[in-house]
């Protein structure tokens, strides 16, 4: 089948960005979010974009191009054209067993659905519908549009026919796809996390301040970003969000640093807020006056 | 002998039927949005109505076919079937190092064309995929496929390599390969005829200027040199791509601006040259602003003329003289002003312009004076009409 319009569930950093992507390359996407913050997707995906913009990244007519191409909805039923479905809502079980079942009913039976969480497993969200041969995990890594791999997951039902459309899609997208075995965490949130962790603790402990740490690391191993500033890029609720899923399966070691929760407590969330173990301007740039260096 | 060529893009296809006895387009047209639902397709026979349809076109197969719908119509079409036509010729961007030369395309010719894909990832994918398409529907009819590098492969060494390590030369290919060949072939073979000169005798400087612009040196028939580099960025200022720049200024940029490889290379190509410094890409656009005293269109215009004025300077040494100097593409056949204001920058090469032929538009013309030392012509392009030639002589 050929597939020229994809659906993407949940409009959060990870759908708004494969919904970007998928446009820039041509599909036609339709957005959906029952969340409240939803509605304006279409805007944060415009300003995203600007940002590109100002970067001379894309042209203004490719703007309006992609932006043309995305269409926004709270009603599931106009997942029925779909040739792709994409969920990426939070990582919370009863949220995506719910849209799943709903999306099963509703969408052609041809219809490929992917997941693109990186916590909860294949097997066990294909357990849930019945097309579950028909479901394989894909995990785009945020910022979606800027990033070059995706981690591609069979569960135990996958079939062949999912995972080479899977790949495709991926691929037109510009990812390199990786498939890897099924794993809660996957590659990169359990990595990642455990980096931040650290890095956290490093801070926590009074060793170094926060942009001392991303300091260190970035240049002694060419990173682009520390661990601290990816975590607020990230949201730190995403993070401890993770980390406690991942504690769930893999125990202690991925106990949350308890400055991630007294930073939440504080809403001190990172980028979203503004500030998190490092602060942001109104552009998303780290600011760097002692302000954002500081831990309280 | 009928020709059929055509000219695949990504998502858009231009074709011409060709009668070769006396070189007639017997019809000619284009789809656009190949991929989507409303694609666009508009053919004209000639001396008939011109048609245009609305239809969901998802590949060029499908492109293609509907193509030869049309050229078979009873209403619209002027052949009775598809065997009418004797050959394809396509148009490809590049050829590498492999091509110099129109060929006939065998397995191999598409295995070689396919590892080209790296050089031109825009272009030569979507030609692969229209020699595909059109093998797939006429199976039995030759096809050929016609290089716009392949006229450059003439360029010497000297002219061509990079002051770069041998080595990325030898491991990577990169060096000069030059663009728009088959227009600068074009228009230079036509000079000599208005000239009444054999070509092997003249030393010819051809200026192709639409939104992507090259100029080129050629000598007794064979370009020697030309603006355009490894890839169609370099050189002259364009539309929308800055031509020639510091490469030092470039990691400058990317460094105080935070710029990626993608965003430098978008804004290099995308948002620079004319459009980079007034704002407008359209050379008419530019004018309009000179009229209206607008201070940046004026600068963009002087650099423009300025860019070529250097060339000219540069291909006159290389060549140690010149015999004519060619206009062509939209803004070189459309602009006098340009042109005038070019040509008034070179005394020392004896020119005078004959002001009236210089505002004449749409034919082939000389626009200097006769007393001239060195000729300066317009001549609309027509790359088609050389694929049309390549093919016949290959097929014939």
């Amino acid at each position: 089948m050929d597939i020229r319009r994809v659906a993407v569930l949940g409009a959060g950093r990870l759908g708004r960005g494969i919904a970007e992507t998928a446009a820039g390359k041509g599909y036609d996407v339709v957005l959906f979010s029952q969340g409240a913050g939803g509605a304006d997707a279409v805007a944060r995906i415009e300003k995203s974009l600007d940002r590109k913009l100002a970067k001379w990244g894309i042209t203004e007519s490719e703007k309006r191009l992609i932006l043309g191409r995305i269409s926004y909805t709270q009603d599931l039923r106009e997942l029925s054209n779909a040739d792709l479905l994409i969920e990426a809502t939070l990582d919370h079980m009863h949220i995506k067993r719910e849209l799943l079942q709903t999306a099963d009913q509703l969408c052609r039976p041809e219809v490929v659905f992917i997941s693109a969480s990186s916590t909860k497993k294949v097997t066990d969200l294909a357990n849930e519908i019945s097309r579950g041969d028909m479901l394989v995990g894909l995990h785009f890594i945020p910022p979606v549009p800027d990033v070059a791999v995706a981690e591609l997951v069979r569960g135990a039902r996958t079939g062949d026919h999912a995972v080479e459309v899977a790949k495709a899609f991926a691929q037109r997208l510009g990812k390199t796809v990786v498939e890897i075995a099924e794993s809660s965490g996957l590659v990169n949130p359990r990595t990642l996390v455990a980096m931040i962790n650290e890095a956290a603790y490093l801070v926590d402990e009074g060793v170094c301040e926060a942009a001392d740490v991303d300091l260190i690391l970035k240049s002694s191993w060419g990173m682009k970003q520390g661990p601290l500033e990816m975590a607020d890029r990230l949201g730190l609720d995403l993070v401890l969000n993770w980390m406690e899923q991942l504690q769930m399966t893999f125990g202690p070691r991925y106990a949350p640093c308890p400055i991630l929760r007294r930073y939440i407590r504080e809403g001190r969330l990172g980028v979203k807020t503004r500030l998190g173990f490092l602060a942001y301007s109104e552009d998303d740039a780290v600011l760097t006056d002692d302000e954002g260096d500081k831990e309280d | 002998m009928n020709i059929f060529v055509l000219n695949c893009g990504s998502s858009s296809l231009k074709y011409k039927l060709y009668a070769m006895e006396n070189e007639q387009v017997l019809a000619e047209g284009r789809v656009e949005r190949i991929g989507q639902e409303n694609a666009i397709i508009t053919h004209q026979s000639t001396g008939k109505e011109k048609v245009s349809n609305t239809m969901p076109i998802l590949e060029h197969t499908v492109a293609i076919r509907e193509c030869l719908n049309l050229l078979t119509h009873a209403e619209h079409g002027v052949i009775k079937n598809v065997n009418e036509i004797d050959a394809v010729g396509h148009r490809v961007v590049h050829g590498g190092e492999s091509f110099s030369d129109s060929v006939l395309i065998n397995e191999r010719t598409k295995e070689i064309l396919d590892s080209l894909a790296e050089l031109a990832p825009l272009h030569n994918p979507a030609n692969v995929t229209g020699i595909r398409a059109a093998e797939k529907i006429m199976p039995k009819t030759p096809q050929v496929a016609v290089f716009d590098t392949a006229f450059h492969s003439t360029i010497p060494p000297h002219a061509f390599l990079y002051a770069i390590p041998y080595s990325v030369y030898q491991r990577h290919k990169v060096r000069r390969y030059g663009f728009h060949g088959t227009s600068h072939k074009y228009v230079s073979q036509r000079a000599a005829e208005m000239m009444g000169r054999d070509i092997a005798d003249l030393k010819i400087i051809s200026c192709h200027l639409g939104n992507g612009a090259s100029i080129a040196a050629i000598e007794g028939g064979k370009s020697v040199d030309t603006s355009m580099g490894f890839t169609p960025l370099e050189g002259l200022m364009m539309g929308t791509r800055s031509g020639d720049i510091d490469p030092g200024a470039i990691f400058y940029i990317m460094k105080k601006e935070g710029l990626s490889l993608h965003e430098i290379d978008s804004m290099l190509n995308k948002h620079s040259g004319l459009y980079g410094i007034a704002g407008v890409s359209d050379m008419r656009d530019i004018e309009k602003g000179i009229e209206e005293d607008d201070k940046l269109a004026k600068v963009a215009f002087n650099i423009y003329e300025y860019r070529i004025r250097k060339y000219i300077g540069s291909y006159v040494a290389a060549m140690n003289g010149v015999d004519a100097i060619v206009f062509t593409a939209g803004i070189g056949e459309n602009t006098p002003a340009l042109r005038t204001k070019l040509i008034s920058h070179l005394p020392y090469l004896g020119i005078s312009i004959n002001e009236e032929n210089n505002k004449k538009r749409g034919e082939d013309i000389e626009i200097s004076t006769p007393d001239s030392r060195v000729k300066v012509f317009v001549i609309p392009t027509d790359e088609e009409l050389v694929i049309a030639r390549d093919t016949a002589s290959l097929t014939s």
